[in-house]
């Protein structure tokens, strides 16, 4: 059987755009859900990185380069920072444990589809819209203040972020559904979730550039997919990372995503031998 | 001629399910007890279940409040796998369903909604076309008709969570039969609903069942639900059947019996022991009985002679007599009461146990 006549594929691509279609339609649902949740997410972080590192350069000293990075270099980053963080994952846009707490995967579970298919759609449309508030974030800045902010050094190195953001991007997205999916073993997951997104940021370079931290912690981080989610694709519009760190970040992405993926099937399938269907 | 029996739809061979949970201790000591240590406990659900419903069967699942009746239909729905025993839906076991079974299969449950909560139901229902991959002019066909045999034709627009209770039902009821299954499962799907609804909903039900020949196992308290949509009933009790039979075959045991409800005068005390042996007498039996009232239940030929006596040995001050409905027997058999098993159905298939020796499958069920 080719793949263009199993029902199975036929399937999965309507499916994920209708089910797009309706997370989009539900996101602009709720007007001011929408305002504070997908407009002001991400925004406050990086003001008070920008702030903290004001002050630590003024106290250095005029001109100071701290780590290899300058003041202006890191006013660039932040505005990076401002673009990605948005586009990249967040744990609010899954809900996946809640649905195994209250019984809502039921319904799915009696359906010829996936349930995957539902939550890759949730992050599909996560990441159209917050791609889009990124690119409008980032011409609102470009427009307000030009001399400080981030312009990327080429085309190439802008496809070049952008691939490893979004890679990076579905390996967040894969370990929040390997967490969710806890919820079929643990009373409570929210916490967990908390906790993780927190180290994802700091590995990944959300309070400081990665390479500005110690050298020992540098090297250990830049094997982690959150640095080539977070910081490194900055670095790359920046022109700090050439073509070749981007085709490593690429490849350990890659190696990362597909032992992820391998996780989530073994935790989901094993899950579902535990779940009681609650409130049914 | 004999007409050959239809096709075993869904079976459960012994099906036992057992959960495990904590005893969560009182206090807060007890909440320390419980993070160091926890006591588990095995609750079984279903007891070794016996069950095949044929092609185009209508079931009745009934059974008084954890009795088992929602556990059976996850587990032969594939929701939860058995702890041990086989079900199998269409010839697959349950827990392990392929897509091409799930195209064929649909669960309406009353307490839960399988729409989805902020689209109107017409959205729902565009992805349940892709999700069944129903092609574009039988989905608007089947949404138009069954929305008119639901009178819901001019809801479909309005958000879910904007409808009222009877209405999301009628909707759920649409989103259930719009892939045209062959097998739905139904759990209460009456809940809660008035009157003009329910009637509404049962005559959906009868009407696309008897059309289409869908298989239907429905499980609810209400007992007209079950009389109005189903042939066969099963009665679960403490996770085992206690009764599969035809629906009207036990119809024609309980309406051989009449009900009879005495009101006394308070004042008057009743001689016990002549009432007692009376009762035992004509073979009725005390069904009920509180300071100013007893019910006796009396098999319909002794009603008469009964009542001759009653009048001469209790002080009656009202009478009334009526024939003795299903729901009245149906509690009795949940209190413990004896089971007509005369009654079972013959033609209806039970599956003998694990316990009683293997049993070669039919002819006409298909291999799993």
């Amino acid at each position: 059987m080719t793949a263009s006549q199993d029902p199975a594929r036929r399937t999965f691509w309507p499916l994920l755009r209708q089910a797009t279609a309706y997370e989009l339609r539900k996101q602009v649902a709720f007007r001011v859900g929408f305002v504070v949740r997908e407009l002001g997410h991400g925004l406050v972080e990086p003001l008070v990185m920008l702030c903290v590192f004001w002050a630590l350069y003024r106290s250095a000293g005029e001109g100071a380069v701290l780590r290899g990075w300058t003041f202006p270099e890191l006013v660039q980053y932040v505005a990076g920072l401002l673009v990605v963080r948005k586009a990249m994952f967040h744990n609010r846009a899954l809900d996946l444990s809640t649905q195994i707490f209250e019984g809502r995967v039921t319904k799915y579970l009696v359906m010829p589809m996936d349930y995957f298919v539902l939550a890759v759609a949730r992050f599909t449309q996560y990441t159209l819209l917050q791609l889009g508030i990124g690119a409008l974030t980032w011409t609102i800045g470009a427009l307000v203040a030009p001399e400080h902010w981030l312009f990327p050094v080429s085309f190439g190195a802008c496809a070049g972020a952008l691939t490893l953001l979004l890679l990076g991007s579905w390996c967040c997205f894969l370990v929040y559904y390997i967490l969710n999916a806890l919820a079929f073993w643990l009373d409570v997951v929210w916490s967990l979730l908390v906790m993780v997104w927190f180290v994802i940021s700091f590995a990944g370079g959300a309070l400081l550039p990665v390479s500005q931290m110690p050298p020992v912690v540098f090297r250990v981080l830049e094997y982690g997919f959150p640095y080539w989610t977070i910081s490194a694709p900055i670095e790359v519009l920046m022109g700090r990372l050439a073509a070749a760190d981007v085709a490593r970040g690429l490849a350990i992405l890659a190696v990362t995503a597909a032992l992820l993926e391998a996780v989530r099937r073994v935790v989901w399938r094993r899950g579902l031998a535990r779940y009681g269907g609650a409130g049914m | 001629m004999v007409s050959a029996p239809r096709e075993v739809a869904l079976a459960a061979r012994g099906v036992r399910k057992v959960f495990r949970t904590y005893e969560r201790q009182k206090g807060w000591r007890g909440v320390l007890g419980n993070f160091v240590r926890r006591d588990w406990q095995d609750i079984v659900a279903l007891d070794g279940i016996d069950l095949a419903v044929r092609r185009g069967e209508r079931v009745g699942l009934i059974g008084a409040n954890g009795a088992g009746k929602t556990t059976l239909v996850k587990v032969l729905t594939g929701i939860v796998p058995a702890t041990s025993g086989e079900a199998t839906l269409l010839g697959r076991s349950s827990f392990d369903l392929g897509d091409a079974e799930k195209r064929r299969l649909a669960l309406v449950m009353g307490q839960k909604s399988q729409l989805w909560w902020d689209l109107p139901p017409l959205d729902s229902f565009r992805l349940l076309k892709e999700v069944y991959g129903i092609p574009t002019r039988e989905f608007e066909a089947r949404v138009a008709e069954f929305s008119a045999m639901l009178t819901v034709e001019d809801k479909l627009g309005i958000q879910l969570r904007q409808l009222s209770l009877g209405q999301r039902m009628k909707m759920e009821l649409i989103g259930a039969f719009l892939h045209a299954p062959e097998i739905v499962f139904l759990d209460e799907p009456t809940i809660g609903l008035d009157l003009v609804s329910r009637e509404t909903i049962r005559e959906f039900l009868v009407r696309l069942g008897r059309e289409r020949g869908i298989t239907m196992v429905l499980t609810s308290h209400d007992m007209e639900d079950i009389e109005d949509t189903c042939e066969r009933l099963v009665i679960l009790d403490k996770g085992r059947v206690l009764y599969d039979g035809e629906l009207v075959e036990l119809a024609r045991r309980v309406s051989g019996k009449r009900a009879v409800e005495v009101h006394v005068a308070p004042q008057h005390a009743l001689d016990e022991a002549r009432l007692a042996e009376a009762i035992a007498a004509h073979g009725a039996e005390l069904a009920g009985r509180t300071a100013l009232a007893l019910t006796v239940l009396v098999p319909a030929e002794q009603l008469t002679p009964l009542m001759r006596v009653l009048f001469e040995i209790v002080p009656v001050r009202d009478l009334s007599v009526e024939r003795q409905p299903l729901e009245l027997l149906v509690k009795e058999l949940y209190r413990g009461g004896a089971i007509p098993t005369a009654a079972a159905n013959p033609s209806s298939t039970t599956f003998p146990s694990p316990d009683h020796g293997p049993e070669e499958p039919t002819p006409e069920e298909p291999a799993p």
